[in-house]
């Protein structure tokens, strides 16, 4: 590979997004017709129209009309589908997101690591993804903070963020606390058990209640302090500790607890943990076993995001099926595939097809696991996860029904701006592709240096 | 739905009995079908008579013979099993877990090595592996230059011999990977001056000339005793069949211009090769055709070569390699626990625009061709192995159903470990 191909490459990529850039305005109205609405919402829409203002859907029916000026996009029958959310991701983050020296790691956060360059981003609209939560890693028993973010490729890190997510806390139960898999990876360390990641998260818990109360009473003093007019001498503030605010931050819910763990036992433990403390535990991450404890989960309502049939790549995660995800939807459990990888992110639909076939969903429950219940789960459903008036037209467009196993991505729109079009693409593509050919002679006649 | 099950009951009622009664009988007959034999015309409404694990008869007007075990398969799909072109079926249960893999051995140099009795036949791989209709596999070593020998086995058996096709199916060279020019200017063209991939070649090319030196020497004194013969190397005398072109080595290869290197390598030792990956095979497709050299396609849950390649190059790197002509097949890759995934390689492929008659010929009588065994397997004709699936549906399609797998004439047991868990955890009491 000439670094002059990468270029052009690269320039082709940049030219394809300044096009579709230019596609909208920020306040122009885009009128996409003829589409098999997929709405989530309620029914699908065949023949329908999407009527976008801004970054809003503003309507959605049969023969809406087009306001003057607004831009038309015949979707010719396609399907369109509200933009697919992956719940469970590491991408658009710098480097390696694992804090493997230390056990407990609440002061880190992703916010501050974003990366609006990685190239995932785009990849994720090229699979019908608009929005992504993307996380810390799984080698703490309370690892950093996560984030929502939307797939606004080509724009700033403060850009990519979800406005209004709640922000996460990124919990990991099992195998990659214990550093299980990890022999070589630096000395080992505790917890080597399961025994020892439940209560290292139970140690800090209690630490940090020591630590809220030292503030509360400095707190308390201080305001005596003020309120005597200096007859009571001021005291001295506590020491700032950030890992203790964290956990003191998942201790008054103001973080959203997302769970990785594959056992049952260890996420029935978790759950009674949890409870014991008041922490807001929202989801369960992978819980390949939660088919095993589905009363449980629906008990104590905590949502699963899970992987369709990503299975047997060590121990506790071999003791799950295909039919899993489906098991637990039918049983009432709140269930979203999610992606953990940069790859598998952008066949979330095919993997959606999957679930109808192991353990028989219907088709519009498996929809719902790639948006709706993901945006419920990421807290953010208010603005997305269906085709309704009100929300933000994500949207991603397919050749066939998105669970069709032949069906293509042709386009992806993210606040009503079209970040991704195939047609576009191949055809900047080609015109590259032209371009080299006709360099290639001179570098043959001595164009090389 | 409930035709289906009754169909299916009815297959598990007929297979009980036709196990037991098979060493006298062996005698399957499947009606009803709508036939894909991929050799010829579909057929619909068409039956298949099997009998002592062959295709006896295909046709429309078939009748089952009054002793024959019977499958209606009305409304249903008949295809030739899928062969699975590159795998680690029964050589890894959990990856992570040492103790349980056993397709990487020490060192660089293993061409002697054979999978064979490493596989374990009773892997839950197998089981869960063909639910999407795959009936042979190639069980793959990895790792090193040359990693060992692979072995051509059906998924069912209750002994390795029972599931042996081809004891000995392919050697394996992974060729050396030109790696991405990193820097500007100055750097990569340090780079590339230096070439290492040339250099790593020539090492390659010097290891296979001291195997031949050692064949040509032992040959030599075997006719002349005044000729020392050299000592026994068991790895030169594993290579003797690959140098003399008899037994096929699959090439790992990504890079376009390493595919170029690896077809004149190919070229100078005169040797029967596949090619597997070539993911930037799209680009040298044309030169790929005029070697003659088959590729074997890797898993499709894989993004780009490189970013340049645009992020669709996987899938558009089958649809031209096709398109030039060049011999294809699909393998479900690294992870046998991903082995049902093997159709669904093929369907993405479809998805970006390769015909489902090529992915369908890819999963079936293209891998036989290039295993060297199409005249017993990859399609449903007569004097053929008896290796079927019967489907609901489309078997490209990630919804289908497949409901029966016909193994060297026997309807297997369906039954796997996922099936196990879901029975099993269906029956929890709802609160």
């Amino acid at each position: 590979m000439k670094p002059r191909i990468a270029a052009i490459g690269i320039c082709a990529a940049l030219l394809v997004l300044s096009l579709c850039g230019g596609l909208t305005a920020a306040e122009k109205a885009v009128l996409l017709k003829n589409g098999q609405v997929i709405t989530v919402s309620g029914g699908p829409i065949p023949g329908g129209d999407i009527l976008v203002q801004g970054t809003k859907i503003v309507k959605v029916g049969k023969g809406l009309s087009a306001p003057p000026g607004a831009e038309v996009i015949d979707l010719g029958g396609r399907w369109v589908m509200p933009g697919i959310i992956d719940s469970h991701s590491h991408i658009a983050l710098e480097g390696d997101v694992n804090e493997t020296g230390a056990l407990l790691t609440p002061e880190v956060d992703c916010k501050d690591v974003i990366n609006p360059q990685d190239i995932n981003i785009f990849y994720a609209l090229t699979g019908g993804v608009t929005a992504v939560h993307t996380m810390h890693g799984s080698a703490n028993p309370i690892g950093g903070k996560g984030i929502s973010l939307k797939m606004r490729w080509g724009k700033g890190p403060e850009e990519l963020v979800f406005a209004g997510a709640p922000l996460t806390s990124k919990w990991a139960l099992g195998e990659n606390p214990k550093r299980s898999n990890m022999s070589g990876m630096g000395p080992s360390r505790y917890p080597r058990t399961r025994m020892g990641v439940e209560e290292s998260i139970r140690d800090e818990f209690e630490k940090a209640r020591e630590y809220m109360k030292k503030w509360a009473e400095y707190e308390k003093t201080a305001k005596a302090a003020r309120d005597s007019k200096g007859k009571v001498p001021t005291p001295l503030p506590p020491k700032k500790d950030y890992r203790l605010e964290g956990i003191t931050d998942i201790l008054n819910g103001k973080l959203w607890v997302r769970c990785h763990g594959y056992q049952s036992e260890e996420m029935l433990s978790i759950m009674r943990l949890c409870k014991e403390y008041g922490v807001k535990l929202v989801c369960f991450e992978h819980g390949l076993e939660s088919y095993r404890i589905t009363n449980e989960l629906v008990e104590y309502g905590v949502a699963v995001s899970t992987f369709a049939d990503f299975w047997g790549y060590k121990w506790e995660a071999y003791n799950t099926m295909p039919q899993a995800a489906a098991l637990c939807a039918k049983r009432g459990v709140l269930v979203a595939l999610s992606s953990d990888d940069a790859e598998r992110m952008r066949h979330l639909f095919n993997d959606a097809a999957k679930t109808v076939r192991f353990g028989g969903v219907t088709e519009d429950a498996a929809v719902r696991m790639l948006t709706i219940n993901p945006a419920k789960i990421m807290g953010v459903d208010r603005w997305v996860g269906t085709i309704e008036p009100g929300k933000d037209a994500d949207l991603a467009v397919f050749n066939r029904h998105p669970l069709d196993p032949f069906t293509v991505c042709e386009m992806t729109m993210v606040d009503g701006k079209v970040y991704f079009d195939r047609a576009k693409y191949l055809e900047e593509r080609k015109k590259a592709e032209e371009e080299e050919k006709k360099k290639e002679p001179e570098k043959k006649d001595g164009g090389e240096v | 739905m409930k035709r289906l099950a009754v169909i299916l009951a009815s297959i598990i009622l007929a297979t009980a009995p036709l196990l037991s009664s098979q060493a006298e009988r062996a005698r399957l007959f499947i009606k009803n079908a709508t036939i894909v034999p991929v050799v010829g015309e579909r057929i619909e409404g068409g039956g298949i008579l099997i009998e002592s694990g062959k295709i006896k008869a295909v046709g429309k007007a078939l009748q089952a013979p009054a002793d024959a075990a019977v499958i209606d398969a009305a409304g249903m799909f008949v295809y030739p099993g899928f062969i699975d072109s590159y795998s680690h079926f029964g050589l890894a249960e959990i990856s992570s877990i040492s103790s349980t893999t056993d397709f990487r051995e020490m060192g660089k140099e293993n061409p002697e090595l054979r999978v064979v009795w490493a596989i374990n036949p009773h892997s839950v791989h197998f089981g869960t592996g063909r639910v999407t209709g795959t009936t042979s596999a190639l069980v793959a070593p990895a790792g090193g230059t040359f990693p060992g020998i692979s072995a051509l086995v059906k998924m069912d058996g209750w002994t390795v011999p029972e599931m042996v096709i081809k004891e000995a199916a392919t050697s394996f060279i992974n060729f050396p990977m030109t790696p991405r020019p990193v820097g500007e200017g100055l750097a990569v063209q340090k780079e590339a001056k230096e070439d290492l991939t040339s250099k790593l070649v020539e090492k390659i090319r010097d290891y296979l000339k001291e195997a031949r030196r050692y064949l040509e020497l032992k040959k030599l004194a075997a006719a002349d005793q005044s000729v020392k013969a050299p000592e026994y190397n068991a790895k030169y005398e594993a290579l003797e069949p690959v140098l003399d072109g008899t037994l096929p080595v699959i090439i790992s290869v990504e890079k376009a211009k390493d595919i170029e290197l690896a077809i004149k390598f190919v070229q100078d030792e005169k040797l029967k090769a596949i090619f597997r990956g070539c993911a930037q095979g799209f680009k040298v497709a044309d030169k790929i055709k005029q070697s003659g050299i088959p590729v074997i396609i890797d898993s499709l849950y894989t993004g780009p070569s490189e970013p340049e390649d645009g992020y669709d190059a996987p899938y558009r790197n089958v649809v031209e390699l096709a398109r030039a002509g060049v011999l294809i097949s699909f393998s479900s890759g690294d992870s046998p626990a991903h082995g049902k995934d093997l159709p669904y390689h093929a369907a993405k492929a479809v998805a970006f625009g390769l015909s489902p008659e090529e992915a369908i010929k890819a999963l079936t009588i293209n891998p036989a061709k290039m295993f060297g065994v199409a005249d017993r397997m990859g399609s449903i004709e007569v004097g053929k192995d008896a290796d079927l699936l019967i489907a609901a549906g489309d078997p490209l399609d990630l919804k289908t159903e497949v409901k029966q797998l016909v193994i060297n004439g026997r309807a297997i047991d369906m039954a796997n470990w996922w099936e196990a868990l879901y029975q099993k955890f269906k029956s929890r009491p709802e609160k």
